[in-house]
C-alpha cells in the first residue's frame, strides 16, 4: 500500500470506525484527533465491544494485526494513536 | 530499600508474561508465547458446576499449570511458598527482596489500585512480579500495566490474602535453578503433542473438540436458563469477556497459539509449521468474529431463538475447524525430525 499522508490517513480512520459502527449524525470533521475514544469525551462514546469491531475493521482494511488485546488497548486510545500505529506497520511493510 | 533493576514488559496473559519476565531476569530468554506453546496451554473446556446457573467456558489450561509443564518440561526449579500466617508472607516476601530476588505472587486483581478502577474485577489468580520495596510500597512489575508501578503494602496484603475460589494464599515462587542447556525444538514437539492429545483425544464430552462442540449444541438452550432479559444478555456478552478478556491475547489465546507456532518455525526453519500458525491466526480471526457477535446480540438485547441457532452454527464452524487444525498439527509434527 502506497504512502498515506498522516490527514488523510486520521480521516480515514474516523469514516471507517463511523462506518463499520453505523454512527449516525456524526462526520469525520466531528471527531477529535486527540481525546480518548472510549467514554465521555468523544461523540462517538465507544465501549469495549465497538473497540474490537475496530480492531477487526483496521486489520481488514489495512492488512496489519492488532493481537494482543493489553497493546490494543493502547493502540485505541485515540484516532492519533490508531494513525500512528497504521503508518509504522505501513512503513515496515513497505520497507 | 531501592528496587531491583528489572526489565518490564506488558505481555498478553499475566501468568506467562511473569513467567517469562522472571525467566529473563534469571538468564533464559522464552517468550510468553514460547512458554505457553511448550507448556501446552491452549485448551477448550465446556463445563457447569452444580452451584452454577449458567455453564461457563475455558480456554486454557488450568491456572498455574502453565508453570508446573515448564517445570516439568524444561526442567526448571522453583523455590514455591504458601502460607497461613499473613505476617510471615510479607516477612519472606521481604527478605527475598532485600536478597535481590524478584518474585512472581499471586493476587486478586481487584486490589492492584494502580490499574483504572472500571477495569478492576474480582478474579484471584492474577499475577505480577514485586521487585522492591521503598517505605510501605511494594515495587511492581504488572504485565497489564505499561510501566513499573508502586503497591501500597495493605493493598498487596489484600491482594494475596483475598478469600473465594482458587484464594492466593499467599502464593509466590521464584526461579531457584534453571538448565544451562536444553533441547528447545524437542519441548515444542512434546508441547504440541500434548495439546493435540488435550483437544483432540481426552474422552470426555467436554473437553478439546467434544467441548467446542457441546457448547455449540446447549448454547441454543441458553434462553431457558435466564431469570429474564437482562440476565441472559449478560451471560451472553460474557463469551465476549471469556474470549477477549482476562489475559487471552485475544480470540481465547488462538493468536498466541499461531505466535507460538511461527516463533517455533522461525527458530527450527520449519515452513510447515509457519504454514500452521497461518491457519491457526484464522481460526482465531473466526473465534473473534464470535465474540463480536456475541457482544452486539448481548448489547442489543436481540436475543431470539434464531439468533442463537445462528451462534451455535458459529461455535459448530470452530470445533469442525480446530478438529482439522489440530489432526494436522499431529500428523506433522509426527514427522518432525530431531
Amino acid at each position: 500500500m502506497n504512502q498515506i499522508q498522516p490527514d488523510q490517513l486520521k480521516h480515514d480512520i474516523k469514516q471507517l470506525i463511523i462506518d463499520t459502527l453505523n454512527i449516525k449524525d456524526i462526520k469525520p470533521e466531528d471527531v477529535p484527533d486527540d481525546a480518548p475514544l472510549f467514554g465521555d469525551n468523544n461523540p462517538m462514546g465507544l465501549d469495549s465491544i465497538d473497540g474490537i469491531e475496530i480492531i477487526m475493521a483496521v486489520q481488514r482494511k489495512y492488512k496489519v494485526r492488532m493481537d494482543d488485546q493489553n497493546v490494543a488497548r493502547f493502540i485505541l486510545e485515540s484516532i492519533n494513536t490508531i494513525a500512528d500505529f497504521v503508518s509504522k506497520e505501513l512503513e515496515t511493510q513497505n520497507s | 530499600m531501592s528496587f531491583i533493576h528489572y526489565e518490564h514488559k506488558m505481555a498478553a496473559h499475566c501468568e506467562t508474561g511473569t513467567l517469562s519476565g522472571l525467566l529473563h531476569f534469571n538468564g533464559l530468554e522464552l517468550t510468553e508465547p514460547m512458554i505457553f506453546g511448550i507448556a501446552n496451554g491452549i485448551f477448550f473446556g465446556y463445563f457447569k458446576l452444580p452451584m452454577m446457573i449458567f455453564p461457563a467456558f475455558i480456554v486454557r489450561i488450568r491456572p498455574g499449570e502453565i508453570r508446573k509443564n515448564i517445570e516439568k518440561r524444561v526442567g526448571i526449579k522453583f523455590h514455591i511458598f504458601k502460607y497461613r500466617d499473613q505476617h510471615k508472607a510479607q516477612i519472606d516476601l521481604d527478605n527475598l527482596l532485600a536478597r535481590g530476588i524478584p518474585v512472581a505472587v499471586q493476587v486478586d486483581f481487584f486490589y492492584m489500585d494502580y490499574l483504572p478502577a472500571w477495569y478492576r474485577v474480582h478474579n484471584n489468580v492474577h499475577f505480577i512480579t514485586i521487585i522492591g520495596k521503598e517505605d510501605d510500597k511494594y515495587v511492581i512489575s504488572d504485565c497489564y500495566y505499561p510501566e513499573i508501578t508502586k503497591l501500597d503494602a495493605e493493598s498487596l496484603r489484600k491482594g494475596r490474602f483475598a478469600g473465594g475460589t482458587s484464594a492466593p494464599k499467599g502464593f509466590m515462587y521464584y526461579p531457584e535453578s534453571i538448565p544451562k542447556s536444553f533441547d528447545l525444538p524437542k519441548l515444542i514437539v512434546k508441547g504440541i503433542e500434548k495439546a493435540c492429545y488435550n483437544m483432540l483425544k481426552i474422552p470426555l464430552p467436554i473437553v478439546g473438540v467434544k467441548g467446542i462442540r457441546r457448547f455449540s449444541k446447549k448454547v441454543v438452550e441458553w434462553p431457558g436458563l435466564a431469570r429474564d432479559i437482562d440476565h441472559l444478555s449478560h451471560e451472553v456478552m460474557k463469551i465476549n469477556v471469556l474470549l477477549e478478556d482476562q489475559g487471552t491475547g485475544g480470540a481465547g489465546f488462538r493468536f498466541m497459539y499461531a505466535t507460538f507456532l511461527r516463533q517455533s518455525a522461525e527458530l527450527m526453519k520449519n515452513d510447515g509449521l509457519m504454514d500452521l500458525s497461518a491457519k491457526m491466526m484464522k481460526i482465531g480471526d473466526d473465534w473473534r468474529e464470535i465474540s463480536v457477535f456475541a457482544a452486539r446480540i448481548g448489547k442489543n438485547r436481540d436475543l431470539g431463538a434464531d439468533r442463537f441457532a445462528e451462534l451455535s452454527n458459529m461455535i459448530m464452524d470452530r470445533a469442525d475447524a480446530e478438529e482439522q487444525f489440530f489432526n494436522e498439527l499431529y500428523k506433522f509434527v509426527k514427522t518432525i525430525k530431531l
